[in-house]
């Protein structure tokens, strides 16, 4: 290594300067290096928690913003009452027990009034088409019989007429 | 440079342990030739070895481990005197019209004359002649702790040195004559 010591310092000032700079004492102090790897290790060590908590406290924010009550029973039941519409459908047949609470609303209990209304209806339908036959009877005064011998009566007079 | 030879293993706690008890006097001495107060000083140091730490296991065994604590340590120190200058000029600003307050005189009898001087002239030439002149350093170690080029160590040597004298050549004239004898003053070679 080809380094002139021929400096403008010269040896006079290189010696004071070691001797001022040796006088220099660094004052003892724990290594802050290590202080900060336990932090960091303390930190790692405490981030699943915090993120845990985290997320729970935003999924509280919400669901107070969209109850509007910070009783969690409260949520639970706002939970159920909107789970439930989707799955009454499949729970009606199994459970009669629930049918009237769950009927109420939707339009379930429709299909039997719908139902019950034809039934009704060709039964008026039929009704007509028999009460003409009474009407000819009425007409007739009397039984099958009795128009029976109503045709036959002017007959046997016509009969009698032509005989 | 007192870990010549010695072997670190990047990453390694232990050998980074090492490294802090062998360096950090020296670390610390060269900013306390940078900077003024002491207790910064130590500040400085302590955030540079756990500035270096956080970087441990990136760090190349091909680069002298010292002397890269050094380059973080006196990066941070030239940006805490960047700071103090600002600071300064702040001061004067305030204070404009008002005459300034004087020095104490105690401080200025009890510093050294040679650590006053280092911190008058700019931290890149002082930290250059203290890691040549205290550390020992060669041009390409102290090239890498400064961050610059080997010719770029010998300009600023050459520059701290003419800096120096200026300010220290009527004491050391009056006190030791043989201070700066005509004859050594050289110039730096490339190593």
């Amino acid at each position: 290594m080809p380094r002139t010591d021929t400096d403008p310092l010269g040896d006079g000032l290189k010696w004071r300067l070691r001797a001022e700079l040796n006088r220099v004492q660094p004052p003892y102090s724990s290594p802050r290096y290590l202080v900060s790897a336990r932090h960091r290790v303390a930190v790692w060590r405490v981030a699943p928690a915090a993120l845990a908590a985290a997320i729970v406290g935003m999924l509280g924010l919400t669901a107070y913003a969209a109850t509007g009550s910070p009783n969690p029973v409260v949520w639970t039941q706002q939970i159920m009452t909107r789970i439930q519409p989707n799955s009454a459908p499949e729970s009606t047949p199994a459970t009669p027990g629930f049918t009237p609470t769950s009927r109420a609303v939707p339009p379930a209990p429709a299909p039997p009034t719908h139902e019950a209304e034809p039934t009704e209806q060709p039964e008026p339908s039929e009704e007509p088409q028999a009460s003409p036959s009474p009407e000819h009877d009425s007409g007739g005064s009397g039984g099958s019989d009795d128009s029976h011998s109503t045709q036959a009566s002017p007959s046997p007079g016509a009969y009698g007429g032509d005989h | 440079m007192s870990d010549r030879g010695a072997e670190y293993r990047p990453g390694s706690k232990d050998d980074f342990d090492r490294l802090y008890r062998t360096a950090y006097p020296r670390v610390y001495r060269t900013l306390a030739a940078v900077l003024a107060d002491p207790a910064e000083a130590e500040d400085c140091a302590q955030d540079a070895f756990v500035q270096a730490f956080a970087a441990w296991k990136r760090w190349r065994p091909s680069a002298p481990a010292e002397a890269w604590v050094h380059r973080i340590a006196v990066n941070r120190a030239i940006s805490l005197r960047r700071r103090a200058k600002l600071r300064g000029v702040g001061e004067v600003l305030r204070r404009l019209g008002r005459p300034a307050p004087p020095d104490d005189p105690a401080d200025t009898a009890t510093q050294p004359d040679i650590l006053n001087a280092l911190r008058a002239i700019p931290p890149k030439l002082a930290a250059a002649i203290v890691l040549r002149h205290y550390h020992g350093y060669n041009n390409r170690e102290i090239a890498f702790a400064l961050g610059v080029s080997e010719r770029t160590v010998g300009t600023r040597l050459k520059q701290a040195g003419e800096r120096l004298r200026a300010i220290l050549e009527p004491s050391f004239s009056l006190a030791e004559g043989s201070a700066f004898p005509s004859d050594s003053r050289g110039s730096y070679a490339e190593d």
